[in-house]
């Protein structure tokens, strides 16, 4: 049984009242509330949703295509191609098991390298697969659309189109067109020499984006400059000739058991270069894979060498335009000179003291004979007057010891020696006549020659035929002439008899195909020492050259060959560089390359 | 009393209120509010549904329709409620209590998924439900019909009537605060329980005691958890966590603050592109914001306050106990959970993760609260001329009217 006390009464119509003014309060608390954030504060917020929302992207331009010639026609060697990188929002990434699963399920790929970078903590954005191509990405696209089997798992996950290069000839001509890294940038090569004409000018888009990045329909604050697409080069290389010139020297190559040389093909009367070859090689799509820095080189114009004897016909065309000798000069040879206490002396079999005639110095490769012809520009010994003179040819004609200017990554410039100053500066200086002590790249000495054997016009060595910019416009490059007269006509002449001479009397022990009477074909042979790397020469390793010359009523074609340190009996030069060079001639010649004579 | 049968037993004032109330014309204010707050929601989830479904990959309408297609659930949801009579439920609160713990029970035994995490839906002929919507549901009607017997009783003071609260509390606080992890429904729970108490007539210390153990216990439940502990930090100052935690919480300030005095026009939202999270469901107040600036910001909450307002209304006037409580329970829900997601979308409270009732896109809580502003819009067919302080004491006893109950202390 329950007792009752006085009943309280409580007054619910006022409890009501009281709940209603909370609510009231409470709305006016959010109406001043909003006042405050979106009126007085209003610019801050503005800015800072700007700060967030307005992104400035870079529009790449698409990168110029790289042609050379076939013959009469054009094709292409460098190409541009999407490739898709595949990357990942962790924070996104609810489930990364599963997500790395279907990822490596469509790709093919290992699942836990990409289950890690899922989850990697602290950071917005991971890579988590590079160049994928067209065909990968559509695949990635399907999975990520199929949303009964995986549709969620894709949230987080974004693919982004960037060009890459494609090189439709694989390793062809790798050295001399270089690659561009993954940073855009061309490195080594063309691709290298001419990156900014290549290149193009990236575009500008500033524009109000999506968290992820992608610009919103039209608005004012949105502004876009359009790329310009990069200009197209066009080389002065013949696939057909690049292509057998790059067989030919890895035949020869095996051959003569060497593991790297180079050779080239140089139009005498331009100096466009028609093909230049380097082994060994490597495919520029897969730069990426090469460990040794020294592949990418382009050995013909970025490693000066000691070239040895073929600087013979050089030297002796500096004695004949100085008048000092001619082609027909007749003078004893000792077989042996005493210089600064140092001993100059022949290597081939020379029979010894006796008369000899500048053709027997080229022919039987002389060192005596060349350091004779020095002698003879310093009035008989190797002096100052001789130093001053030779180096006067080497440097300021014959352009050895400056950068031609080719088209090309890393150009090395060469060293000659100071005329004047050093020790021993006359053995230094005659050994500098038969190329040993003088630093040349293959593409100087060949500029050289072809300066020599084409009546004395010295051609600026060029790669780039023309460029075509983006509106089709072509900026064709005209052969470019750096020196006149390099030698006189008649010098010019003589050097092209006494280098013909020499392959008529040697062409058999060259390997080198009897001369036709339709064609002009001539050479020389050198056997260079190699320095080792503290001072001196190996008394084993040689460097084998062969500079030779093509054409029919004048000199067309300048061809050298280098063959690094060759393991076969006999003289390098002769041996092993001189049948490469057989073999360019006899496919010069049938390919109809070289014009005979009228 | 050995006649009383658990709550079918029709007191006497009750029976006597029913009874002699004609029905009349409900309230159409409460459906024109309710339209043009829907409307509202539409408007947004309709132009900003292009920009999810992008980021989203589905198609572009994939947002407004399923929308579209829960407000037409909610319609005939709201139809049902608004013609069922009010007692039914009250009769039916055993099947209700089932229905809600099955539904419960199978949110939490399922597995939880990615798009569905937490164990706080259960997904239903291409539909996921919402366990905790069929919770409020069950609990506004079973607590009305509980306090209204208590108050009717005059034993609100009463211990017994405190206790079942305090376990009702503590049950639901665990099942969806702690088991699904759902702090702001719980928040919302605790207010509608709250909010009803007071009105039933609970003695002021009880409702402060109360409010003291909430406090604590949410104490509690925040300061173990750094996920809760972050949120609560990060509302004290958003600037200072806005790559990290505080990430949703900076984008919502930017938002609404971007919006200006006029608002950036319905199509030039920027931040529903990806920036801020869950644009269409708990975000949208800031979304809105953006798009409609500081008079349409305004305007929303005039139209929240104008429907709480006609709420408020009906709980003056109806003379029947259970009817005010079940509209008192709804104006709480309805109005703290307009309250945390506005709070919370100007950096005034913590983030809570709930929607924003009428307007946020997602299907439960549309249809949820269609059907409760349907009880509503069917309690406001039987409510009286004028508001019942004004009729005269002492007409109160024969009317039986008195809105003021008296409470009996046991001694």
């Amino acid at each position: 049984m329950q007792t009752e006390k006085p009943s309280t009464v409580i007054n619910i119509l006022g409890r009501i009242r009281v709940l209603y003014a909370l609510l009231v309060f409470i709305a006016a608390i959010f109406v001043v509330r909003a006042f405050y954030l979106q009126v007085i504060k209003h610019d801050y917020y503005q800015k800072a949703a700007l700060s967030g929302q307005l992104k400035q992207y870079e529009i790449p331009a698409e990168r110029g295509i790289i042609k050379v010639h076939s013959g009469s026609g054009i094709v292409p060697i460098v190409l541009n191609e999407p490739r898709y990188t595949l990357f990942a929002d962790p924070k996104y990434i609810k489930d990364p098991k599963a997500t790395a699963l279907v990822i490596a399920d469509t790709l093919g790929t290992n699942v836990s390298e990409y289950e890690a970078k899922l989850q990697m903590v602290g950071t917005r954005y991971t890579v988590l697969a590079k160049k994928l191509t067209k065909e990968q990405k559509l695949k990635i696209d399907r999975a990520a659309k199929d949303r009964n089997k995986a549709g969620s798992l894709w949230k987080g996950i974004g693919t982004r189109e960037t060009e890459y290069r494609t090189y439709p000839q694989g390793t062809l001509a790798a050295q001399l067109l270089g690659f561009v890294n993954d940073a855009g940038e061309g490195k080594y090569g063309i691709e290298q020499f001419m990156h900014d004409e290549l290149k193009g000018k990236s575009g500008e888009l500033k524009a109000i984006t999506d968290a992820r990045g992608v610009p919103l329909a039209a608005n004012k604050d949105n502004l876009v400059k359009e790329p310009i697409a990069g200009k197209d080069v066009l080389l002065t290389i013949d696939i057909g000739m690049q292509q057998q010139l790059e067989d030919i020297l890895k035949a020869g190559l095996d051959q003569a058991k060497s593991t790297s040389g180079g050779a080239l093909i140089l139009e005498a009367n331009t100096g466009a270069i028609k093909a230049m070859a380097n082994y060994p090689t490597y495919n520029p799509a897969e730069f990426f894979k090469i460990e040794d820095a020294n592949l990418f080189t382009n050995g013909i114009v970025s490693a000066p060498l000691e070239v040895g004897s073929i600087m013979k016909p050089l030297t002796a065309a500096a004695a004949i335009d100085l008048g000092k000798i001619n082609k027909d000069t007749v003078y004893f040879d000792p077989a042996i000179f005493r210089i600064d206490n140092e001993v100059v002396k022949n290597v081939e079999e020379d029979g010894g003291p006796g008369n000899r005639s500048i053709r027997d110095i080229l022919q039987l490769s002389l060192n005596t004979g060349a350091t004779w012809m020095l002698m003879q520009m310093g009035g008989g010994e190797v002096n100052q007057q001789a130093r001053i003179a030779w180096h006067d040819y080497m440097v300021n004609h014959f352009q050895f010891g400056k950068k031609t200017g080719v088209e090309q990554g890393y150009e090395s410039a060469g060293s000659v020696p100071d005329p004047l100053n050093g020790y021993g500066l006359n053995i230094q200086y005659a050994n500098t006549a038969f190329g040993q002590g003088v630093n040349i790249s293959v593409l100087q000495t060949a500029a050289a020659y072809a300066a020599v054997l084409n009546g004395g016009t010295y051609y600026k060595p060029y790669l780039v035929d023309r460029t075509i910019d983006s509106s089709g416009r072509e900026t064709v490059k005209r052969p470019e002439i750096v020196k006149q007269a390099v030698v006189k006509p008649e010098t010019s002449k003589a050097i092209q008899e006494l280098m013909e001479y020499v392959v008529t009397r040697n062409y058999s022990g060259y390997k080198i195909t009897k001369p036709r009477p339709e064609f002009m074909i001539g050479g020389k042979t050198g056997t260079a020492q190699i320095t080792k790397s503290n001072g001196g020469y190996y008394d084993d390793r040689y460097t084998g050259t062969f500079v030779g010359f093509l054409g029919g009523d004048s000199v067309q074609y300048i061809v050298l060959i280098r063959v690094d340190n060759p393991r076969i009996g006999g003289y390098a030069g002769a041996g092993a560089a001189a049948p490469i060079f057989g073999k360019m001639s006899d496919m010069l010649i049938n390919n109809s390359y070289v014009t005979p004579k009228f | 009393m050995a006649w009383s049968d658990r709550g079918r037993r029709q007191p006497a004032v009750l029976s006597r209120g029913m009874v002699n109330q004609r029905r009349h014309k409900p309230d159409y204010q409460i459906l024109l509010l309710s339209s043009i707050l829907l409307s509202i929601g539409l408007i947004v989830v309709y132009a900003i549904s292009p920009g999810l479904a992008s980021q989203k990959q589905v198609s572009d309408n994939y947002y407004i329709g399923k929308q579209v297609m829960a407000i037409l659930l909610g319609v005939v949801a709201f139809l049902i409620m608004a013609n069922v009579p009010v007692r039914t439920w009250q009769r039916l609160q055993r099947p209700l209590i089932i229905v809600a713990t099955a539904i419960t029970i199978m949110a939490l035994v399922l597995p939880a998924s990615i798009d569905y995490p937490a164990h706080r839906w259960i997904r239903f002929a291409g539909f996921s439900l919402q366990s905790v919507e069929f919770i409020k549901f069950t609990l506004l009607i079973c607590l009305a019909s509980f306090l209204s017997n208590k108050a009717q009783n005059g034993q609100m003071a009463d211990k017994n009537t405190m206790k079942p609260l305090l376990v009702v509390l503590g049950l639901l606080g665990a099942v969806v605060g702690l088991a699904q992890k759902d702090f702001g429904s719980a928040a919302v729970i605790v207010a509608i329980v709250a909010t009803m108490s007071f009105i039933a007539g609970l003695p002021i210390k009880r409702v402060l005691l109360t409010a003291v153990l909430i406090v604590v216990a949410s104490m509690l439940l925040i300061l173990p958890f750094s996920y809760r502990r972050d949120r609560v930090l990060n509302f004290i100052h958003p600037e200072q966590n806005c790559l990290t935690s505080g990430y949703q919480a900076c984008q919502a300030l930017i938002a609404v603050g971007s919006g200006g005095l006029f608002g950036k026009g319905l199509a030039h939202s920027v931040q529903a592109y990806g920036y801020l999270p869950e644009a269409a469901n708990d975000s949208i107040f800031a979304i809105f914001a953006e798009k409609f600036g500081f008079v349409g910001v305004t305007i929303l909450i005039v139209f929240f306050m104008a429907l709480f307002t006609r709420l408020k209304n009906i709980m003056e006037r109806t003379s029947d106990t259970f009817s005010r409580l079940i509209v008192t329970g709804i104006m709480a829900w309805i109005s703290v959970q307009v309250i945390i997601n506005i709070g919370a979308m100007m950096g005034l409270l913590p983030l809570k993760g709930i929607t924003l009732p009428f307007v946020s896109y997602g299907g439960t809580s549309v249809l949820f609260v269609m059907a409760v502003i349907g009880l509503a819009f069917n309690i406001s067919r039987y409510t009286n001329y004028t508001s019942l302080s004004e009729v005269s004491p002492s007409r109160k006893k024969e009317t039986g009217y008195a809105l003021n109950y008296s409470t009996r202390r046991p001694s």
